[in-house]
This record gives structure tokens, C-alpha cells and sequence, in this order.
């Protein structure tokens, strides 16, 4: 790798990395998701979904900076003993790769309805996950850098396409902002929730930081742009358009940009821009949770270098990626296993937290 | 030495490998003349005469149609090469049978219909420059479920086009030849974004619309036009729907009640004020500059009751006789009085009329919706309800006209 420093990795590059992460796929049937549980209190629900979504991230860095040296997958060994913790790895692998899978479909779903109707979706999915595969063969200080160029081409389209949009936004359609169904504001929390699990990438890039002890700080930044973002969205989407509309859009983020036009009638439709953004999004997303699969084989396999897995793993993630049936199964399946995925990237570092801080384990910290 | 020399040559072949999928194309490639630009779309009812359709999206026995009804689509389909681009080009070219071409074919569904009219052109439709969707009002008051389905479906319908609703045929709209533009849909939809920018029209692209209609409390309108006999277009007012269906449309002066009620700007439309109702000669026009309106919803008895304030700011436009003294503020005072008068009831007329039908085209029941959760939930709660409710919901007008200038003129 010829790089001589060894924890290359700054804070803000951190946080880079967990928004580019976290602003992917999801984004486009987000404000269904949200209205779906909620009605007009859907900012509301996305504001629950983000703070639980965040409890998770900050376990994971909490236990990272106790642990400075050393990723989920090695603390796990230490914390509850070398076969919980092996099982523990395997189940992160297991989630992640499902991730990779469904993401990489889900964005030839909507590529195959909107844009390239008669391109193979099995073609636009293949592409992105080699893509994918490419570029997780490089080290980590590259996958830093990929997040970073590709992060203000993600911020400013989404910023502007929402600002643009609220010109038509009516404020009657985002009240009230109380709701009525607790239970269905539950599940759309989780659902919600589920779209924030890529901030699991951070348990890799901690023990490659500058310092360790600042990964707290890039968390909460990380998910304070992407929260917003989200919101903003959401708010934008529902205020435009009305929940019972978006309730009959598949995907109202992109019937949004649809429905804005540059001042001036420049462009008079946003979609296709918005789409060209949205393709780096999803790239950087399939990078991240890809990348962490790969990394956690290596760990699990103590391997020198996760570059091996990257063909390897390649022909099941597309395999998996093929199996749902249709656009309403996928999304039927990409609920169900985000909510249980959170089982995964929520309960179980929250259960490793515990019984570091009860069992007063801790990382060597850095000399 | 000679292993090396192949090892090369395989990997520059392996590079000109990686090349052919750029080399060979897109996919999707369709290159511009080979497509169909639909501009304009018109959807009448099939009648009697219509030809008959083929079989092309169904089989008589094992594949049988739908039982809806025939539906006879028009499309106007742009030629390529034919449009003039500037003004200077073509030479004068307002026949838009030289720019377009209008067919017309019959089918059970639209899609089925566009489906029938693939067969007979070599291009593939595209219709991702529509720009009006002309729905008779035989069609409009069958119901627009259809319609609306198969456009929202579309991912290359905008948002922005137009939909409207024509008296009497709406496939007369793709063939008029107007004056103005050389081809009918862009003057169509020139007349409409002009409209809105003089005040006389709300914004109500097709996704609008769409929302309104979706909304609990809320029903849809569309523009409601005529053809006159010059080739020109009126817009004649709202054709207002209750869920789908089209259940009435209002006088091309009542879209200014609605404008008025709503508060849109800028304002633009002018209104006679008579001064003393049996003097002929006591009448001037205003023209409104500038509306706001404040709703304010109370419940009244377990009933919800709006209080709807408007404020106009008007300018003197004319007066039909020479002994008005409009330099006098006492006789300003009147005129504004007057009109004020006869705004509430002009108002008033016109939620009454949309009650009637249960048409709630201003969104009061949205009002509800958001400002009282608890008793729309409790009380109301879906969209048929509302239609009900709206009925016997009661409404305060109160008008307030400011006349601000008189023109050029002293007296």
C-alpha cells in the first residue's frame, strides 16, 4: 500500500464518509416510508427515525474510541468471547451483503422504470456492483478519499432541488404534525431507522483515524448533514405534493425533482439531473456497505488483505440481488430485513457496550 | 522474450475487448427521428361512427377488452424537420397540418388506444414533451380514474403539462389552426402560463391538480375551455370534480371568486360596479390589483364554520358616464363600498354553487384537517365524509375593496 502513516484518516473525512454512506438508495421511496406511518406528521416520524437511527451510531463509536485499535470484529472476540463474537461477524456479514444486494436492485428497479426501460435490469445491476467490486480493492485511505470527492455532488443538487421545491409547497399539507397511530409511527421509526444502517462503516474506519478520541465529534456531524437532509426531503416532498399524493408515488423524491424547474425554465424538469446525482449516491452507499463486508471476511478469516473477497463475493450478491420478484416484493423485503437488520446494528453493539463498560474491558489506547 | 510479446498483445486485446460494449451503444439508444413527440393528447368518447378498432392489446375470446366503454384518443404528433425553430424560418407556415400530424384512433382503455396507434406508426411514442391533455367533458364526468392512472404511471409525463376539460369535443382542440402559434398545443398552453401570469388563472398544472385531488380534503378542478369559432381558445372556467368525476364547472368571471377566495397574485380581473342599480350610467370597472385573503375556521355548534376575509386593491378603469365625480373621495368611498357589497354575495354564490355538489375545490376541509386534527379524525376522517359535510359547512364573507388609482385621468 506504500503508505507509511498508518492512521491516515482525519474527522472530517470520517464524517464525509458516514453521509456519502448514508444518503443512497433510500432516499427515493423515503417520503412514502414516512407518510405511510404518519400522514402529515411524516418530518416527525423521520425525525424519530433519525434519533434512533443515531443511538446505534453513537454505540458503535463510543465503543470504537474505547476500543481505538480495533474494529467491531475483533472487540466482539474480547467482549463475549470468541464464538458469540464469531457468530456475531458472520451475522454482520451475512446483513451487509443482503444490503449491498437489495441496494444495488433496488437502484436498477428504478433505473429500469424511469430511465433505461430497455436495458436489462440484471445489466444495470451488474455494472454498479463490478464497479463496486473495483474500487473496494483499493485501501482504505482511497476509500476515504472516493467518499470525499463524490460528497459536495451529493449535498448541493439534493439542497437545491428541495429549496427549489418549497416555492410550491403549501404549509396546510405538513399539519398537523401530530399523528394518531402509535403504532404505526413505531414501525415507520424502524423502517426509517433501517435506512441509516450504513453508519455501521464507522466500526472499520475508526481504528484507521487520526484520532480515535475525535470519531464522536464526526459522528455527530455525519449524521446531523445526513439527518437533515433526510428532513429536508421529507418536508420538502410532503409539503409539495400532500400525503394522501405521495401515498400513490413509488418514488416521490424523484417525482419531486420531476416537479421542480430551475428559475428561468433552464431546465424545465430536475429528474434527469437529479438522476445523474443520485447514481454517484448509490455508488458511494454500494461502496460502503460492500467494503464492510469485505472487511469483516477479512477479519473473520485474520487475513492480511480483504482484496481476495472482493470477485469472490461478488456472484452471490448478485444472485442474491436477483431474487426478489417484483418492485413490491423487493420493497416488502427491503422493510422486513432493515427492521431486522436493526436487531444486527443496533441491539448488538448496544449489548457489546453494556458488557464492555459492566465487564470494564477496554482497547489499548494509543501510545 | 516471445511469452512477454504474447503476454502484451493478450492484454491489448483484452483492453479493445473492454472497449466494444462503449462502441456498440446504449441500449436505449433511439435517436430523435425515430420517435413520435406527442405534444398534445385529446380523449373523447367513442361514438357511433367511430371505425372499428383491431384486436391489438386483446383477443375476442381469450384475451377479451375491458367493459368500459370505447374511448377515441387524439394525438398530435410533432414532425420532425417541419418545426420552425425562429420566427424567420418556413415562411409564414401556420398551417400546423404541414408541422403536425393529428390521428385519431378508438380504443377500450388509453392505453389500449396508444397501443392501436403504435401499430400504425413506425416510430415509438414518446411522451416526454406532452404538454396538454385535453379531456371532453362527456369523458370528465364518466370519471378520470383512467386518465389519471395511466399518466401518473408514465415516467415520461411532466408534472407541468396541462390537463383540461373541453365543452363539446376535446380531439376539435388538436386540429385548430390558432393564429398565434404554429402549432395549437404550444398556443394552448401559451394562453394558459399567460393566464396565470395576468391573474386570471390558478396554477393548476397536471400535478397539481393530482395532489388536490388526492388530498381528504380537497377535490380537483381543471381549466374548462371552448373553442370559439376564430380557432382561438377560451378559458371558459373550472370544470370542478368530486373525486373522479366531474360534477360541474363554473362562468369564466367565478375564477376570479376563486382567485379571490385563495388570495392568489398578482390579481388581474376586472369587475363592473354599479353605484345605484337602476342608473345605468353609475356603473364603473375596476380592475383588482391585488387580493389576500385570511381564512379563519371556528366550530359553531359541532359544525365547522369559516370566516373568509378578503382584501382587494383595485384601480378605476373606466366609468360609462361623465357625471360620476370621481375626484371626489366620497364617491371612491362608494365605489368601494359597493363593490365590497356586491363581492360577498358574488363570493358567497360560488362556495354555495361548489356546495351543491359537494365539490370542496378551495381545500376548506384541508383547513380542517390540519388546524382541528382532533375533531377531523373524530367527525370526519375520509374523503366521502368530507363531500358530505362540506354541504351543510357555513361560510362569512367579509370584503374589503381599497380603489388606490384612477388612472391617467383627473375626474
Amino acid at each position: 500500500m506504500g503508505n507509511t502513516n498508518e492512521r491516515p484518516i482525519t474527522m472530517l473525512q470520517t464524517a464525509t464518509i458516514l453521509v456519502s454512506t448514508l444518503i443512497g438508495v433510500g432516499v427515493l421511496p423515503l417520503p412514502l416510508f414516512a407518510v405511510r406511518a404518519a400522514d402529515s406528521a411524516a418530518p416527525f416520524v423521520t425525525m424519530l427515525g433519525i434519533g434512533f437511527a443515531s443511538i446505534s451510531l453513537l454505540l458503535l463509536t463510543w465503543l470504537g474510541i474505547r476500543f481505538p485499535k480495533e474494529t467491531i470484529f475483533e472487540y466482539s472476540n474480547r467482549i463475549i468471547g470468541k464464538w458469540l463474537g464469531t457468530v456475531g461477524t458472520l451475522l454482520v456479514i451475512l446483513f451487509f451483503a443482503i444490503l449491498t444486494s437489495l441496494a444495488a436492485r433496488e437502484f436498477g428497479e428504478v433505473v429500469v422504470t424511469s430511465v433505461l426501460k430497455s436495458t436489462p435490469v440484471e445489466v444495470t445491476v451488474i455494472v454498479m456492483l463490478v464497479l463496486a467490486a473495483i474500487s473496494t480493492r483499493k485501501p482504505l485511505t482511497l476509500f476515504a478519499y472516493m467518499h470525499n470527492f463524490y460528497f459536495p455532488w451529493l449535498l448541493v443538487p439534493v439542497v437545491l432541488i428541495s429549496i427549489l421545491s418549497l416555492n410550491n409547497a403549501e404549509i396546510v399539507n405538513l399539519q398537523p404534525i401530530i399523528w394518531s397511530h402509535p403504532q404505526k409511527v413505531f414501525i415507520g421509526t424502524l423502517t426509517i431507522a433501517a435506512l441509516f444502517q450504513g453508519s455501521f462503516v464507522i466500526t472499520v474506519i475508526i481504528p484507521s483515524m487520526r484520532k480515535p478520541q475525535k470519531a464522536m465529534r464526526a459522528s455527530i456531524i455525519g449524521i446531523l448533514i445526513a439527518g437533515g437532509l433526510y428532513l429536508v426531503i421529507v418536508s420538502a416532498s410532503v409539503g409539495v405534493f400532500g400525503a394522501e399524493e405521495i401515498k400513490k408515488l413509488l418514488w416521490p423524491t424523484l417525482e419531486l425533482a420531476k416537479a421542480t424547474s430551475l428559475p428561468a425554465n433552464v431546465l424545465e424538469r430536475l429528474d434527469a439531473a437529479f438522476l445523474a446525482v443520485w447514481v454517484t449516491a448509490v455508488f458511494t452507499t454500494l461502496l460502503s456497505s460492500y467494503f464492510l463486508t469485505l472487511y469483516a471476511l477479512k477479519q473473520l478469516f485474520k487475513m492480511q488483505d480483504h482484496r481476495v473477497f472482493s470477485f469472490i463475493l461478488l456472484p452471490f450478491v448478485f444472485f442474491m440481488a436477483m431474487l426478489p420478484q417484483n418492485v413490491t416484493h423487493l420493497y416488502g423485503v427491503i422493510e422486513d430485513v432493515g427492521r431486522i437488520g436493526l436487531v444486527i446494528t443496533t441491539a448488538y453493539p448496544a449489548v457489546l457496550a453494556l458488557l464492555a463498560f459492566v465487564r470494564k474491558k477496554r482497547g489499548e489506547s494509543d501510545g | 522474450m516471445d511469452r512477454r510479446g504474447l503476454l502484451a498483445r493478450l492484454r491489448l486485446l483484452a483492453a479493445a475487448l473492454l472497449l466494444t460494449p462503449l462502441l456498440s451503444g446504449c441500449w436505449d439508444r433511439l435517436e430523435i427521428d425515430e420517435r413520435a413527440v406527442v405534444l398534445g393528447v385529446s380523449i373523447d368518447e367513442a361514438t357511433e361512427g367511430d371505425e372499428r378498432e383491431s384486436e391489438i392489446s386483446h383477443v375476442k375470446g381469450s384475451l377479451p377488452p375491458p367493459k368500459h366503454g370505447l374511448v377515441k384518443v387524439g394525438v398530435q404528433i410533432a414532425l420532425p424537420g417541419r418545426i420552425p425553430l425562429g420566427p424567420g424560418e418556413g415562411g409564414g407556415g401556420t398551417d400546423p397540418s404541414q408541422t403536425l400530424w393529428v390521428i385519431h384512433v378508438v380504443g377500450h382503455s388509453i392505453d389500449d388506444a396508444f397501443m392501436n396507434l403504435q401499430q400504425q406508426v413506425s416510430s415509438k411514442l414518446f411522451f416526454g414533451h406532452l404538454r396538454i391533455i385535453a379531456v371532453s367533458e362527456a369523458v370528465a364526468r364518466k370519471g378520470m380514474e383512467n386518465i389519471n392512472d395511466y399518466f401518473r404511471r408514465n415516467s415520461e409525463v411532466r408534472r407541468m403539462a396541462w390537463l383540461m376539460v373541453t365543452k363539446g369535443k376535446a380531439s376539435s382542440l388538436m386540429t385548430a389552426a390558432p393564429k398565434l402559434e404554429r402549432i395549437p398545443t404550444l398556443f394552448l398552453m401559451s394562453t394558459l402560463d399567460n393566464s396565470i401570469r395576468m391573474g386570471k388563472f390558478p396554477k393548476d398544472f397536471i400535478g397539481i391538480y393530482w395532489s388536490n385531488s388526492s388530498k381528504k380534503g380537497q377535490e380537483g378542478f381543471l381549466p374548462y375551455v371552448i373553442l370559439k369559432d376564430e380557432q382561438n381558445v377560451e378559458i371558459s372556467g373550472l370544470a370542478y370534480f368530486r373525486s373522479e368525476k366531474m360534477v360541474g364547472s363554473t362562468k369564466p368571471m367565478e375564477v376570479a371568486g376563486y382567485l379571490g377566495l385563495k388570495g392568489v397574485n398578482p390579481a388581474g380581473y376586472r369587475a363592473v360596479v354599479m353605484l345605484d342599480e337602476d342608473d345605468p350610467d353609475s356603473a364603473v370597472m375596476t380592475n383588482v390589483t391585488h387580493r389576500q385573503s385570511k381564512i379563519k375556521l371556528s366550530l359553531k355548534d359541532g359544525m365547522p364554520h369559516f370566516h373568509i376575509q378578503v382584501e382587494l386593491e383595485a384601480n378605476l378603469e373606466e366609468k360609462l358616464s361623465e357625471h360620476l365625480a370621481i375626484n371626489d373621495p366620497s364617491v371612491i368611498q362608494q365605489i368601494e363600498r359597493k363593490q365590497s357589497e356586491t363581492s360577498v354575495k358574488f363570493y358567497q354564490n360560488i362556495i354555495k354553487q361548489t356546495q351543491a355538489k359537494g365539490s370542496d375545490i378551495f381545500g376548506f376541509g384541508e383547513q380542517i384537517r390540519s388546524k382541528k386534527p382532533a375533531y377531523w379524525s373524530r367527525e370526519i376522517g375520509t374523503k366521502e365524509k368530507w363531500q358530505e359535510m362540506y354541504k351543510e359547512t357555513t361560510f362569512d364573507v367579509e370584503v374589503v375593496v381599497k380603489i388606490r388609482r384612477i388612472g391617467m385621468k383627473a375626474t
